[in-house]
């Protein structure tokens, strides 16, 4: 075009040199024929001067007419090219104008008021509204009353600094209502006429910010529920040493939010007692990467005492290293509880054993007076084997020997009986029970005279030791041993019969069982028989069997009650064995 | 009485009581069987029931000292058993508190004494000594009957009719008619009858006869 644009203008120049040189030439023609001396040489001149004025016109037409052809063709391809200049021009705008309202941004066109200028399809549609409705409306209309502040700022802060691009995250409000999240992009500029306009783009961020708030809520549920439960949590990177720690875990060990932890801080907080073996663990752990599961004491800055169960799950991480992820639970309250509740259950069982004892109280005094009443035989017998006129000093001897015996005897019974009522600290030992069985046995020969109940022991040799308290286990024989007389009362048409077996079963537990030939079970009492307060004699208080029950599950045992084949019912417990390494 | 024949062991020492204790606790047995040779007196203990029925029992004053709470066969039972094979030896009881109901059983079934444990020395000798001394007193009151009986089996069936009617009180007289003899023939009956039971005179045979339980027979319709 610029070529064309040259080409054309040079044959412009050169009509009109060839124009002016005609004009030149007719003018000394006119000169030569009509000036002040003409001749024939003259004359000629002008001829030639003529001709040759003729065939420059000629030239010079031809010229022209070329000329004019040319522009002709110049002109026409301007007004193509103008043309397609023009049907560009509406097609990248029609273009823009697509990508302007149907672009998936809501775009606002806002004046210095807030008022709407200018809004994408796109953006109205989004809010529910025809663009129609917007322009000329303030921008306030689609957020929030109580937002609107903070979009009044924002725009300020806008028109203060015109060029700058800020953007701020927002809700708006719908036609019908409801709001979505966007993040907005604007930016003041100055129109050609002046006025301050505020270029606003916005993208819809509702579902990231419903994610985001999913994610918030979920991590406010699990601070709250780990604070609820005390129970925090943390990860541990063996290779990397890296240990992290949430909230409620910085919370349990009362230290302050930190960027790291590290294992002396955690080491540092055990109980002097417990560092050792925690230690130990905490090294197996990391050597052997396994779960582990430990609980220990930490004492605490201000010298309290926190009991805490911790358990780590071991993962292997991308790169092949051993990590742990683990809760680890603050359970002094628990410990707490279970000890009160443990108070009161020893001292539940105190008042049942007293009770137990009173009733036995004519069995026990039978046992102390047996001795007591040889004591006294023997003690009159040599008196008087010393005040024969021939002093017998042997057979006094061998009565006052018999009187120490006999003393001891019954000390032993009373100690037993004084064992059982006093209330003493729970204490695990090793026992034989065998020996548990014989020594409550001693106290109820009358009860079972009295009850004409005839008492058969099986009781198998070398048995291997249970760990346990003896007075609280002599209790459970006592209470099932009385049971199983006082079921065989009714009995008249047959001998009651009372029988306890123990032996050992294959996985190494000692079974101890007590059984009667009494009025035996129902279904419906077999159901009911280790609930407190449930009892089937007129007399009783219903804790027995409950209390048994929990002090043989204390010990790690299990009580259950079966109907024999025959006649009666058999109650039998279970007590693990003494295990090798135990150390109690 | 005791019906059994006298072991040659205690033949010896036939006229001597023995006091016999049977209690299962060994202590109690050993402190009685002490206290009692002490005071001179025999004793034979035992742990039970049967070991004492399986014993040889002299014929001789004896008292037998029972725990009231045996195992197996107690005390009651065992007094009972005694009693139903006709042994009759004084039983004093040793009981314990609270066993007043029993005690009262075995005062019915005719123990002597009983004792609460633990006991006075001297409450069990003098128990034992009573005891003894009343199984004495039995065994001599059997004596006199047995002989008395003895005696009497001597006598006739006739003998034994007329002294029936005259230790009833009737005449001569009377018996003659009661029984349809002479009056003469009563009268030498009654002289054997004198003779032979050895009664010194009337009213010493009414009380030879209250003693056999002699009965007037009943009148013939």
């Amino acid at each position: 075009m610029r070529n064309q644009k040259l080409k054309f203008s040079r044959s412009a120049e050169q009509s009109l040199l060839g124009g002016m040189a005609l004009a030149w030439l007719a003018a000394a023609c006119i000169w030569l024929v009509l000036g002040p001396a003409p001749d024939i040489a003259d004359h000629l001149i002008a001829v030639a001067l003529l001709i040759a004025l003729f065939l420059a016109a000629m030239i010079l037409v031809h010229l022209v007419g070329s000329t004019r052809k040319q522009m002709e063709a110049e002109l026409d391809s301007r007004t193509r090219a103008e043309q397609r200049a023009t049907e560009a021009l509406r097609e990248s705008e029609a273009q823009w104008k697509e990508v302007f309202e149907h672009n998936p941004v809501m775009y606002f066109m806002v004046d210095a008021d807030g008022t709407v200028l200018s809004v994408n399809t796109f953006g109205a549609v989004q809010l529910g509204y025809p663009v129609n409705e917007l322009l000329g409306q303030s921008v306030l209309k689609v957020f929030f009353e109580e937002d609107r502040d903070l979009v009044r700022n924002s725009v300020a802060v806008c028109l203060n600094n015109i060029g700058q691009t800020h953007s701020w995250e927002i809700r708006k409000v719908r036609k019908d209502g409801s709001a979505l999240w966007v993040r907005e992009n604007a930016k003041a500029v100055r129109r050609q006429d002046n006025r301050l306009i505020v270029l606003i783009a916005c993208e819809d961020i509702t579902e990231r910010k419903e994610a985001e708030n999913a994610l918030r809520q979920s991590r406010n549920y699990l601070a709250e529920a780990q604070r609820l439960s005390h129970t925090g949590s943390f990860g541990w990177r063996v290779a990397t040493r890296e240990i992290i720690w949430s909230d409620e875990t910085f919370r349990i060990f009362g230290f302050d939010k930190a960027p790291s932890v590290t294992l002396d801080m955690v080491v540092r907080r055990i109980h002097p007692d417990d560092r050792a073996g925690a230690q130990q663990n905490i090294d197996r752990a990391s050597s052997d990467g396994r779960d582990f599961d430990h609980e220990y004491r930490l004492l605490m800055p201000d010298d309290s005492t926190k009991y805490v169960h911790a358990t780590a799950h071991a993962v292997t991480d991308a790169s092949d290293g051993v990590e742990f992820v683990g809760a680890v639970t603050d359970v002094t309250e628990h410990k707490r509880a279970a000890e009160i509740l443990h108070e009161a259950q020893a001292e539940l069982a105190h008042v049942a054993r007293a009770t137990a004892l009173g009733e036995l109280a004519a069995s026990i005094a039978h046992e102390v007076n047996q001795p007591l009443a040889a004591v006294i035989a023997n003690a009159a017998a040599a008196l008087r084997w010393l005040d024969r006129e021939t002093p017998n000093l042997k057979e006094a001897h061998t009565a006052l020997e018999s009187i120490v015996n006999d003393g001891n005897r019954a000390g032993e019974v009373i100690q037993r009986v004084r064992a059982l009522v006093t209330r003493t600290a729970y204490q695990k030992v090793p026992l034989d029970i065998n020996e548990v069985v014989n020594e409550v046995i001693t106290l109820l020969h009358r009860e079972l005279f009295g009850q004409r109940t005839s008492l058969r022991m099986e009781l198998a040799p070398g048995l291997g030791l249970v760990v346990g308290d003896r007075i609280q286990l002599q209790q459970v024989i006592l209470n099932l041993v009385v049971n199983g007389i006082e079921a065989m009362q009714p009995v008249t048409d047959r001998r009651r019969e009372l029988v306890i077996r123990t032996h050992q079963d294959e996985g190494r537990q000692i079974l101890v069982t007590v059984g009667d030939c009494g009025v035996g079970l129902t279904a419906e009492n077999a159901d009911r028989l280790f609930d407190p307060f449930f009892t089937t004699k007129s007399g009783g208080m219903g804790m027995g069997l409950s209390i048994c029950r929990s002090i043989v599950e204390s010990h790690g045992g299990q009580l259950s009650a079966s109907r024999n084949t025959g006649p009666g019912a058999t109650f039998q417990f279970s007590l693990p064995m003494q295990q090798e390494d135990n150390t109690p | 009485m005791i019906g059994r024949s006298t072991s040659p062991r205690n033949v010896a020492s036939a006229e001597e009581p023995i006091v016999y204790v049977v209690d299962d606790d060994a202590s109690v047995r050993d402190a009685l069987r002490s206290l009692f040779r002490s005071v001179g007196l025999r004793v034979e203990v035992f742990g039970s029931a049967p070991e004492f029925l399986q014993s040889k029992l002299p014929d001789v004053a004896s008292c037998l000292i029972l725990d009231i709470r045996l195992p197996r066969l107690s005390g009651l039972d065992f007094q009972v058993d005694l009693a139903r094979a006709g042994i009759h030896i004084p039983i004093i009881f040793m009981t314990g508190h609270g066993d007043i109901p029993m005690t009262v059983r075995a005062m019915k079934a005719g123990a002597v004494d009983f004792l609460t444990k633990p006991f006075r020395d001297q409450d069990m000798l003098d128990a034992v000594t009573a005891a003894i001394e009343r199984d004495r007193n039995s065994r001599d009151e059997a004596k006199i009957l047995s002989d008395l009986r003895a005696r009497f089996g001597t006598l006739t069936s006739r003998e034994r009719e007329v002294m029936a009617l005259v230790t009833a009180g009737l005449m001569n007289k009377q018996v003659a008619a009661e029984i349809g003899i002479a009056e003469i023939t009563v009268k030498i009956h009654r002289g054997q009858i004198m003779r032979k039971m050895a009664a010194k005179s009337l009213a010493d045979l009414v009380k030879m006869a209250q003693t056999l339980g002699l009965q007037r027979a009943a009148p013939p319709q």
